[in-house]
């Protein structure tokens, strides 16, 4: 939530520079519909499924048992949220792909708490340029 | 506005006083950075595609059943894409 609050914060900004931001998580539709529309947000939040793509980043883990007890005992149902049996999450993640595909930042944190500021963000996809043409045409 | 930094430290720092809407207690606390100390551990951040790799292409549902395919995305533009484990 915090996070996404942040992004949005930046949202005007990456339009401008031609780019677009997406938030996948694994949560079903209508949990993505219910905080798009609290946040007022102008950029997509995507529900990835059952993992599929985030399992494509690397980013799946599942929880060990006795976290999986301390969410339960929350009332945090991540099988409802996710609508599958195991306890599954992503790492939080915040990559800039340009468009050619090709990763030109990535942050990835175990730690959920620490993430990138969406300021700095911002600034790499302005200084984005393309990647560097083979070495001989650089030399010559 | 504060650092996105400054807001997630405040968050924290009120989840593990106990205070609420959270009331998370000591134990609850204690179970989570343990949680989060073996998740590091396992090297699992190591693992994820990094600066250079070649993403891999997705085409997925938004918040209103319209499907976005980031390929006929990236043809245009850039994209900052962030994963979070959801809102619960």
């Amino acid at each position: 939530m915090i996070e996404l609050e942040a992004l949005q914060e930046v949202d005007s900004g990456v339009r401008a520079l031609g780019g677009r931001i997406l938030a996948i998580s694994p949560q079903l539709e209508k949990y993505a519909r219910s905080v798009h529309r609290k946040l007022n947000l102008t950029f997509d939040i995507l529900t990835d499924l059952h993992f599929t793509t985030a399992e494509q980043f690397g980013l799946v883990f599942g929880l060990p048992d006795y976290l999986r007890e301390l969410y339960v005992s929350f009332g945090t149902r991540l099988d409802v949220f996710h609508d599958e049996s195991e306890y599954r999450l992503p790492m939080s993640a915040r990559y800039i792909i340009d468009s050619s595909s090709i990763i030109r930042a990535a942050d990835v944190n175990a730690d959920y708490t620490i993430r990138p500021e969406p300021s700095d963000t911002l600034r790499l996809l302005r200084e984005l340029r393309p990647l560097t043409p083979p070495l001989h045409k650089v030399q010559s | 506005m504060s650092s996105l930094k400054d807001r997630l430290e405040e968050f924290k720092r009120t989840f593990e006083s106990g205070a609420p809407p959270y009331n998370a207690t000591r134990e609850a606390v204690a179970t989570m950075h343990r949680a989060t100390a073996e998740l590091k551990a396992s090297g699992i951040e190591s693992a994820a595609l990094k600066v250079g790799d070649r993403a891999p292409d997705f085409s997925l549902f938004n918040q209103d059943h319209v499907r976005v395919t980031s390929t006929d995305l990236l043809r245009e533009r850039p994209l900052v894409v962030s994963f979070f484990r959801g809102h619960w």
